[in-house]
């Protein structure tokens, strides 16, 4: 008997049209998800196979997230269908077993989500090996994969909602009850997310989580990348309970359905709002006697028949359940999001109104996409779905009028949830408080925000309208938004083709919309034209009455675009010509644009040309003087420079390799006499032979004069560093520069590989001799005397590093002449804005912070920090070596701060905003002044060569300093907590490694490795080593290697230092933290204590302990277990937290391989064991290093 | 006055849906009767300016329509055969909104006339509620109040008593009757009564031709002393069906009773009666099925 239900709706659900929209659709979305990174489901593949175990698992899994909604309508959908349809009386007068009627159903439905999973998975099995994808990047196929992705994901996660939705369409038959119950379902998901920000529930988080992607994100969390492309997670722990527990709850809920289910009751479900009404019938009708009104037509009657049904088709969307639900979902997903966005180390960000802005464009808006397709098709059909269109077609309303409202209604439906969104934006702001609520900017950010999706929401409705099919405009709209994908994926990215898309328009407290809105614009008023066009086209073959063939369409759109609605488009089609021509003129023409593709062409030809020039001898700059002239307004910077070259080779020297910035107007001021022997204006790559050559030791004197204009507007919209207020670009950029730039190249192996280079050489090797003539920082340059002078407008302050020589205004605008003091690196910044000052002062040293009126929250803590850490750094290293400090906040078109000589850009993205109200947080701010500051010294005092681990000689030492100076004001508690955010990014930060993982000591400036693992390295080496031996070895470096000369200093000459300074004991302990890349797997794997009689505690207890080498690709080795360890037996105080902890007893122990059950004597009632408790060794998974103890 | 000459539309399927319509239709009720797919609601929408007809005119009071529709839009009122409505939208509400589509943008006229129109069709007690909650009467009722929002002064309705129970059926028919002699309202029907009870004039209709058009009374008076009648056992129904133009076949206690058109008087048991609109309806389509 089931069987016949079963058969009966699959055949009804196989030919419903969105069955198979929706299959294609998300095999579509799944195809691309599996060959590019332009779509991504459930975050980024990384640098692992498209087609890894892991990968495959992990798509199907966040596709049954994603799909929550629509087996929404397959599976739930029958049970109300009868209702809907009015057949339940039909179906239920039968003499039918409730049970058959809801299994065939079910399973029906179910068999439906499978068939569009199956499409899912062909989408993900035929991605990888299409054209684009790089080969390396695609492993053997295997199906066992997709069979353990759908036992263990798609199947029980199919049964798990299943279930729940048939349960609450079978109790509550209501539609709107179910959808209720979806977003109630991913509340909960959202919880189980949000949960594992903080590390300590992981058990919790990975049970909770009714999809299991938790639970299987723990499993392979820090999987290498080896792992990841020939292994899948062993279904035990986490997975395995996870699975087990969900698959019982939907037992329990069909079996709840089965008992809850009446069919008798079908149809007289109880209202959800109150009562329902019973009609009055009164027996006679009244004869009344009513007055003939007759219309009166007027030339306003059709607006206000339009704004009528605008007003009407708005009310009803606003009041419908798929808004409603899509709504509170986004909310939800808002609020869910918003106290995570911009944290760091765990810190939150103040609430200002931009934040709030960027958290609803990820985390609200983005829902407006399926809203506006899905109402442009109800819209549009609303009045033929209703068997209502006759009536209102036969109205007297010109074409015209439905139409505009209907748009108008569309968009009054983005903007009552764009103002929705708003509003929660707000109302967190009040809940936080803080940050001001900065109505102007919601307002604008809001309208913003909203242009896209009108213009989308207005093709939308036009494709409704041309295809006069609700599903094929479906269908043809995803096509739209997978076009826009793809297109980009194939470096078409100019926004003139690709249809309505906009430069992005980036907002910062500082600069506003900058000039950014000026480019945006047009583009807007481009695709406005272009979209305008596409509706009075659709106003033509608007259908009205019965639906006519596409041949009688077409006549009567031809007749309807005669007069003055073709005179309209005849007028858009021009204007969007013409706007066209104007950005074509602005973007291609007054600025370069180039595709992806055909820039990185341009860089491999820079490359293949004169790589030959790379490392050749050349004349080093030893002295810089420049005027610079910032004219803010205009975005234009002229400068006129002085370079005083001097050869300092033992050769001489006749040849100049000048490398100067392409998109700028640079010219030499008399150049000694000379031929050319390249000039390429392309790449502004030119190379002179002197005919008097350079003797060694001479120098040479150059003068040069940039012109830096912004004309028009380009078509990225990206960020530029000559800006209305925040003004900031450092010599790199600009300044004329001598030799290859080895910098340009690229980096990824496979677009290397298509241009015929050879493999990416990202930094000269460590034992690479000749390379130690360059320090990391500048090829043409050791140190230099710096001297400028700087103007901007009336209104703003410039800056550059030196000391204030004298200041003075002159027609209208401020100049400032800064000198250094003494030579400094080949690294300079010019920055002009208009700043409020703080100034304090260190021992006579003056420290002032510049930062924009709407940001003075954390400034006292720079300069408090500033101040720590010239205490520290002063007394454990070596003297500072400039007279000030100066902070300078810049627009958050970045997001970093930057040291150079005395002088710190800080981005207003970090620090400035951070909201270290709450005492507990870790003060991040603090932490990054510190650390820019112990730049000053690793950076600036110390250089390394340009070689293999140059960068942990700049950036791990300052990770080092800072992590001392924060430990200091905040204590061992705070630093474990920093810590462990430092060893998630660096496990995390593996994954995502495009060449090799170096060890610590070859580190070729990968940021997880100078950063985080350097922050590891140092805190554990402190640990064993101590603190003032290893200041000590600092100092002597410092002392050693400060302002030196080439040869330039490496990792390797560190090293000796810091194992001169350590115990015989540790020198194998430094060879593993620098020389290789070792990690630990601690455990305790049981714990039990027993009183003993005389009053004290047994404490016996288990460990697993393992030490692995990996190699730069991940693939790891075992090795013996060769260091002692920590071994700690802890108490907990009366409050029973992890503050009020004791130790009760700690070791260190080398622990043979047979002792690994070991029992300790304690005096106090002890809580929990651990191995090396406070996780100062890299460990993938922290947490099992403590475990509670049990009792006896 | 609406005329319609020599009107014709294929659809692509081939089905010749109107076949050379001609009909004058003076003010007042004029009934159109014809079985289901005769082409009554093709005609109908045509008329509403929701179709175009491949060849012929058709004019109101002096206004080519086909020409002309909006204008023709502005004094038509028109109730379809198969007519939804919103489920959640209050019948006030709808009514209002489709005041301002036939141009009523006066408030006080709108609301008004909206009033009038709830009182008149006898739903103002239920204005509030739901149209989801309508019985198919109720429904029917607040078609006809949309139908007549602003005057019309042409009014079609098809097949509007289609399903009502006879209460409700008479409720509507005397909604009709009280539209007046001064506009045109043309009744679409399968149903004979319709046309006998209300209509001064009808056209009878089937496979998209006019089989007859004029009173009904002149019509019936056609067929009088031309109508037997006689109570038959139901296994002698075939041969009586075969031998002859057998008109109408109904059950009365249980056994077959037929009536039957001879143009000589009958014997056999057959008693002569008086014709109705039924019997020549009958013959009508017995003709039009034998073309």
């Amino acid at each position: 008997m089931w069987f016949e239900f079963f058969k009966f709706d699959l055949r009804y659900q196989l030919r419903q049209p969105l069955l198979w929209v929706v299959a294609l659709a998300l095999g579509a979305m799944a195809f691309g998800a599996a060959s590019s990174d332009v779509i991504q489901v459930g975050g980024s593949i990384g640098q692992i196979n498209r087609n890894a175990p892991m990968v495959i698992v992990r798509f199907l899994g966040v596709f049954t997230v994603i799909s929550m909604f629509v087996v929404t309508i397959f599976i739930a959908g029958p049970v109300l269908r009868d209702a809907e349809l009015g057949m339940s009386d039909m179906i239920f007068a039968t003499p039918m077993r409730k049970h058959d009627y809801l299994l065939g159903r079910f399973l029906a439905g179910l068999t439906a989500c499978l068939f569009i999973f199956a499409m899912v998975a062909m989408g993900l099995m035929i991605g990888p090996y299409m054209p684009w994808v790089e080969p390396d990047r695609v492993g053997p196929f295997s199906l066992q994969p997709f069979l353990v992705g759908f036992a263990l994901f798609v199947l029980p996660n199919l049964l798990f909602v299943g279930t729940l939705l048939m349960l609450l369409a079978a109790t509550t038959r209501s539609m709107l009850l179910v959808y209720v119950g979806i977003v109630a379902f991913f509340v909960l998901w959202i919880v189980a997310n949000t949960l594992t920000r903080d590390i300590n529930n992981e058990w919790l988080a990975a049970l909770i989580d009714p999809f299991g992607m938790q639970a299987f994100g723990r499993a392979v969390r820090y999987f290498s990348t080896a792992d990841a492309n020939s292994l899948l997670p062993p279904i035990a722990g986490f997975i395995l309970a996870n699975r087990v527990l969900w698959s019982a709850i939907a037992l329990a809920l069909t079996l709840a359905t089965l008992m809850l289910f009446k069919p008798q009751r079908a149809g007289t479900g109880r209202r959800l709002f109150g009562k329902s009404k019973k009609a009055p019938v009164s027996e006679v009708a009244p004869t009344v006697n009513i007055r003939s009104i007759q219309p009166t037509p007027t030339a306003v009657t059709p607006w206000v028949q339009c704004w009528s049904i605008l007003r009407f088709d708005t009310k009803a969307v606003l009041k419908s359940v798929p808004f409603l639900v899509m709504l509170l979902f986004a909310i939800m997903n808002f609020f869910a999001s918003v106290s995570q966005s911009g944290r760091t180390y765990g810190t939150d960000t103040y609430p200002v109104a931009r934040s709030m802005l960027e958290t609803l464009t990820g985390t609200f808006n983005f829902m407006l996409i399926i809203i506006v397709t899905f109402f442009a098709g109800e819209l549009i059909f609303k009045e033929r779905q209703a068997k209502i269109a006759d009536v209102t077609d036969a109205m007297p309303i010109p074409n015209w009028a439905p139409l505009l409202a209907k748009c108008g209604a569309l968009g009054a439906v983005i903007l009552a949830f764009l103002s929705v969104g708003v509003l929660s934006g707000i109302i967190y702001q009040l809940i936080r408080g803080g940050a001001p609520i900065e109505v102007d900017v919601y307002i604008k950010g809001s309208l913003v925000g909203a242009l896209p999706f009108v213009l989308s929401g207005l093709w939308a409705l036009s494709l409704q309208i041309f295809t006069n099919n609700k599903f094929i405009g479906y269908l043809l709209m995803i096509l739209f938004m997978v076009a826009q994908i793809v297109l980009s994926t194939m470096h078409f990215d100019h926004n003139l083709y690709t249809p309505a898309s906009l430069p992005p328009l980036p907002y910062s407290d500082m600069n506003g919309y900058g000039h950014f809105w000026k480019g945006w614009s047009w583009f807007l008023l481009y695709w406005s034209l272009f979209t305008g066009g596409l509706m009075i086209l659709a106003q033509a073959f608007w259908v009205r009455g019965l639906s006519q063939e596409w041949k009688t369409r077409v006549r009567l759109a031809q007749h309807r675009l005669i007069g003055s609605s073709g005179i309209a488009l005849i007028l858009c089609a021009l204007g969007f010509m013409g706007t066209g021509v104007w950005i074509f003129y602005n973007t291609n023409i007054l600025n370069s644009y180039r595709a992806g593709d055909v820039a990185m062409d341009r860089t491999a030809q820079y490359e293949k040309l004169y790589r030959q020039y790379k490392g050749a001898p050349h004349p080093k700059i030893t002295a810089v003087n420049a005027n610079v002239d910032i004219f803010p307004a205009e975005r234009r910077v002229l400068i006129r420079g002085h370079y005083i070259l001097q050869n300092k080779t033992t050769q001489p020297l006749d040849r100049l390799i000048m490398q100067v910035n392409e998109q700028v107007e640079t010219t030499w001021d008399a150049l000694p006499a000379h031929e050319v022997v390249v000039d390429d204006a392309d790449f502004g790559f030119k190379i002179i032979k002197l005919n008097q050559a350079l003797a060694p030791g001479d120098k040479l004197d150059l003068n040069f004069k940039v012109n830096i204009t912004s004309r028009g507007f380009t078509n990225s919209g990206a960020a530029d560093s000559v800006n209305l207020n925040g003004t900031f670009f450092n010599n790199a950029t600009y300044f004329p520069r001598f030799g290859y730039n080895a910098g340009a190249e690229l980096q990824q192996r496979t677009e290397r590989r298509k241009r015929g280079l050879g493999e990416p050489e990202r930094m000269a090797k460590l034992e690479d001799e000749p390379a130690r003539a360059h320090s990391v920082m500048s090829s043409e340059a050791d140190w230099v005397d710096f001297e400028t002078t700087v103007s901007t407008s009336a209104d703003q302050i410039a800056m550059a590093p030196g000391y204030l020589q004298r200041t003075w205004e002159e027609n209208g605008r401020r100049y400032f002449h800064y000198k250094m003091d003494r030579p400094m690196m080949n690294f300079y910044a010019y920055l002009s804005a208009r700043w409020e000052v703080k100034k304090s002062d260190w021992n006579g040293i003056p420290i002032e912070v510049y930062y924009d009126k709407k940001h003075p929250y954390n400034v006292d803590r720079m300069i408090e920090s500033t101040k720590k850490s010239l205490d520290y750094y002063t007394r454990e290293f070596t003297p500072y070596q400039h007279r000030q400090v100066r902070i300078l906040e810049f627009p958050a078109y970045a997001s970093f701060a930057q040291s150079f000589a005395n002088t710190i850009p800080y981005s207003e993205g970090i620090g400035f905003i951070a909201d270290l109200r709450n005492k507990d947080d870790v003060d991040y701010v603090f932490y990054i002044t510190a650390h820019e500051m112990a730049h000053q010294w690793w950076g600036h005092q110390v250089i390394g060569a340009g070689v293999q681990g140059s960068t942990l000689l700049m950036e791990s030492l300052s990770q080092y300093a800072a992590m001392m100076v924060m430990e200091k004001e905040y204590g061992r508690e705070k630093m474990r907590r920093f810590l462990r955010y430092e060893l998630d990014r660096y496990l995390s930060g593996r994954g995502g490694e495009e060449i090799a993982e170096q060890p610590l000591y070859r580190v070729e400036a990968q940021q997880y490795i100078h950063y985080r693992k350097g922050s590891l390295v140092f805190y554990r080496l402190r640990d064993e080593i101590g603190e003032v031996p290893l200041n000590r070895a600092l100092k002597r470096y410092l002392q050693d290697k400060g302002f030196q000369e080439p040869p330039f200093t490496t990792s390797k000459e560190l090293l000796e230092y810091i194992r001169a300074e350590a115990p015989a004991d540790k020198q194998d302990l430094i060879t593993d933290l620098f020389e290789k890349i070792v990690f630990y797997d601690n455990r305790v794997t049981e714990a039990t204590a027993k009183q003993r009689d005389d009053g004290q505690w047994d404490v016996t207890f288990k460990l697993h302990l393992s030490k692995m080498e990996a190699d730069g690709k991940g693939v790891e080795s075992p090795r013996v277990y060769d260091e002692p360890v920590e071994l700690a037996v802890f108490a907990r105080g009366p409050s029973g937290k992890e503050e009020d902890e004791m130790v009760l007893w700690t070791e260190k122990r080398l622990i043979s391989k047979d002792e690994r059950v070991l029992t300790v004597t304690v005096k106090d009632k002890p809580f929990e064991v651990g191995v090396d408790p406070y996780n100062k060794m890299i460990d993938r998974v922290a947490r099992d290093n403590r475990k509670p103890i049990s009792f006896e | 006055m609406l005329s319609i000459q020599q009107l014709n539309k294929t659809y692509s399927n081939g089905v010749h849906a109107i076949n050379n319509v001609s009909l004058d239709i003076p003010n007042g009720l004029f009934g159109l009767l014809g079985p289901n797919g005769a082409g009554k609601s093709s005609l109908m929408r045509t008329i509403a300016t929701l179709q175009e007809p491949d060849s012929g005119r058709i004019e109101f009071n002096g206004l080519d329509v086909l020409r002309h529709k909006e204008e023709l839009r502005r004094k038509l009122g028109y109730l379809p055969q198969d007519f939804g409505v919103y489920p959640k939208v209050s019948a006030e509400d709808l009514l209002h909104h489709f005041a301002v589509l036939k141009g009523l943008t006066q408030r006080s006229e709108r609301k008004e006339a909206v009033e009038g129109l709830l009182r008149q069709t006898n739903l103002w007690e239920a204005r509030k509620r739901g149209l989801g909650t309508y019985s198919g009467g109720m429904r029917q009722r607040f078609g006809i109040a949309q139908a007549l929002l602003g005057s019309p002064k042409l009014v079609i309705v098809d097949e509007p008593t289609a399903g009502l129970d006879p209460d409700e059926r008479n409720r509507f028919l005397n909604l009709l009757a009280e539209i007046g002699e001064q506009v045109v309202v043309i009744l679409s029907t399968h149903i004979v009564e319709d046309v006998t009870d209300l209509c001064p004039r009808m056209a009878m209709i089937s496979k998209g031709r006019v089989l007859i058009q004029g009173e009904p009374q002149a019509a019936i008076e056609g067929l009088r002393n031309r109508v037997w009648r006689k109570r038959i056992a139901k296994a002698e129904l075939t041969d009586y069906q075969s031998r002859y133009t057998v008109l109408s076949t109904r059950l009365v206690a249980g056994h077959p009773q037929i009536n039957v058109f001879s143009e000589l008087p009958l014997t056999d048991g057959f008693v002569q009666v008086e014709p109705d609109l039924e019997d020549v309806y009958f013959l009508q389509l017995r003709a039009a099925r034998g073309v």
